[in-house]
């Protein structure tokens, strides 16, 4: 088995790299932002590797160019810079002509929290899932970063993935798990409560989980890393019969996972109770680590533990029986 | 064609007429003076020229043309922009012929520039035109695009001006200038020259000029136009960029159109 001491960014470059050594018409576009794996990149694949300078609206249009033109292009940046920068390109230039290009940010949520909220990856779900054409992808662990990175290489249109610096411990212990058809993984089964967590904040619910059934609140985790298109049927199908439904997000509470799941569940008779859990919305202007940007967030696991019982135990709060 | 232009836009109450006559001469030179090797029996053949309308609002003008060349059938002009039709305002490129969507300013320089590179990539020959508005320059990634153009020595890549000196609202020199244009270009490391935009023998001069083909850099055409071209009273009048002429208007604005014919 693959050792994995690489953060997701890097899985995805690295299997990126396998397979454009396999196919000259894969191309990567880079606006000045670096990844160890992409010195592979410039050196042995210098024909297939661009850095495009630090000018984001001219990368997008580039890789629309280039796809037109039958290459299968990645483009990478920082989350606010490869989303918010260049929107109305991604709108126009990809989404509009469906073209197969790969966006990848790194940066989810306060992954670069020392760099404060230029840099901070808040709002990029909300602004891609309004997209249409638009594929969402949030990796939990470098091993389904990996993977993803030749899903997006097989899928027509256009795409956008949400890497994070970290990546592991793991949380998926073989690919073949993975169903990038369903969308969603059920890592753990649940009987009272479900949380539906991405990117990072999986490892996260699954400690939180750990926590509360030490508390006898019977906890699920559903790994969402396919947010768009949403496959809300069989996720209904799976958490249809707990009281109480948690999403758990690195991400401004609006527009993000828990507006999605909201959006579903409302066509729903008798669903569980819901409570969105992510970043409220208003820039952090605070620094340090992003364990501190977490905490004071109210995402870190002690936080996140806390809140969901107390939402339980205030019977008020929920219309279905309390546990 | 101008006349073909208007009587759609009339038709529709809908397409930008004057923006449509400043550039028309320049479409037909490169549609039928020999420039772009491309045609409608194959449109998708993989050695022809690209053509990308960055100024989008002047679909209108690629529609009358792409359609002469039988693209798709002449008799669908008249549908331009009414309900169900697949002609707008904005060039779609789900209409054959049109290389790249286009309608939002800015955009269609790095795409002509993405698509000249991958011609450089797969050791093609073929070469992409685009037609930029003159005040689409106010648009940053316009300057972004010009600069990865000539760092990657795309001199596949022919950019045109449509130098009208107006845009939506005014005569830009009256709130954001543009001026020294050439000199900007020429800067970011472009091949420029300035022709007049009406005149076929002195685009053409250019179009098929080998020595810019020899060049290393990428080319820029500013063509000096008149926004309005063909009726007196659209020329230089920043009133038309939007507007479709009626009664009394429309009966001279046909009537020029004709006689110039």
């Amino acid at each position: 088995m693959k050792r994995w001491v690489e953060g997701m960014r890097d899985a995805f470059f690295r299997s990126l790299y396998n397979l454009a050594r396999k196919d000259k018409d894969i191309i990567l576009i880079t606006a000045d932002t670096g990844a160890i794996c992409h010195d592979e990149f410039k050196q042995n694949l210098s024909n297939q590797y661009i850095n495009i300078g630090i000018a984001e609206q001219n990368m997008v249009g580039v890789a629309a160019g280039l796809a037109i033109s039958g290459k299968i292009v990645y483009i990478y940046a920082i989350v606010p810079f490869a989303t918010m920068r260049c929107y109305e390109q991604i709108r126009v230039d990809l989404c509009c002509m469906n073209l197969p290009v790969t966006i990848v940010s790194i940066g989810a949520g306060f992954d670069y929290s020392t760099l404060g909220p230029t840099h901070h990856g808040t709002e990029d779900i909300a602004l891609m899932r309004s997209l249409p054409g638009m594929t969402i992808y949030s990796p939990s662990d470098s091993l389904i970063a990996d993977f993803l990175a030749r899903v997006c290489y097989r899928q027509e249109g256009p795409k956008y993935v949400r890497l994070d610096r970290t990546g592991f411990p793991l949380i998926y212990k073989d690919e073949k798990k993975i169903d990038v058809s369903k969308g969603f993984s059920l890592l753990k089964k649940g009987k009272d409560l479900y949380i539906i967590a991405t990117g990072r904040m999986v490892y996260s619910a699954l400690q939180v989980t750990k926590k509360l059934s030490a508390q006898s609140i019977h906890t699920g985790v559903i790994d969402l890393f396919k947010i768009k298109p949403l496959n809300g049927e069989m996720i209904w199908e799976v958490i249809k019969k707990v009281g109480y439904l948690v999403t758990l997000e690195e991400h401004f509470i609006t527009g993000g996972i828990g507006s999605t799941i909201t959006e579903m569940l409302v066509t729903k008779r008798n669903a569980p109770a819901f409570k969105p859990i992510g970043i409220p919305v208003q820039f952090c202007r605070r620094y340090g680590t992003r364990e501190y940007l977490q905490c004071l967030n109210k995402l870190d696991i002690g936080s996140v533990t806390k809140s969901i019982n107390e939402w339980i135990k205030n019977k008020n709060n929920s219309h279905r029986s309390p546990i | 064609m101008r006349n073909q232009v208007l009587e759609m836009a009339v038709k529709a109450g809908a397409g930008h007429i004057a923006p449509s006559f400043s550039c028309i001469d320049i479409l037909v030179a490169l549609y039928y003076g020999g420039v772009l090797r491309l045609g409608s029996k194959n449109p998708k053949w993989v050695n022809r020229d690209r053509f990308i309308l960055s100024k989008g609002h002047a679909a209108v003008a690629l529609y009358v043309v792409l359609a002469d060349l039988g693209f798709f059938p002449v008799s669908e002009l008249m549908t331009f922009a009414q309900n169900g039709s697949r002609l707008g305002a904005h060039a779609e490129d789900t209409i054959p012929g049109v290389e790249a969507s286009t309608g939002s300013l800015g955009h269609g320089l790095s795409i002509a520039a993405g698509i000249a590179l991958s011609a450089k990539m797969d050791k093609k020959k073929y070469r992409c035109f685009v037609l930029l508005g003159d005040g689409e320059s106010h648009e940053g990634s316009v300057w972004e695009a010009a600069m990865f153009a000539a760092y990657h020595r795309l001199n596949n890549l022919i950019a045109i001006v449509d130098y009208n000196g107006l845009s939506a609202t005014d005569f830009f020199k009256n709130y954001l200038e543009i001026e020294p244009l050439k000199k900007k270009w020429e800067a970011f490391g472009w091949e420029v020259v300035v022709v007049e935009g009406h005149s076929f023998k002195e685009l053409l001069r250019v179009f098929n000029n080998q020595h810019f083909c020899s060049s290393d850099n990428p080319l820029v055409v500013i063509a000096l136009t008149t926004k309005g071209k063909g009726v007196s009273f659209m020329e230089n009048n920043p009133i038309w960029h939007y507007r479709i002429p009626v009664g009394e208007e429309l009966e001279i604005a046909r009537r020029e159109l004709l006689s110039d014919k």
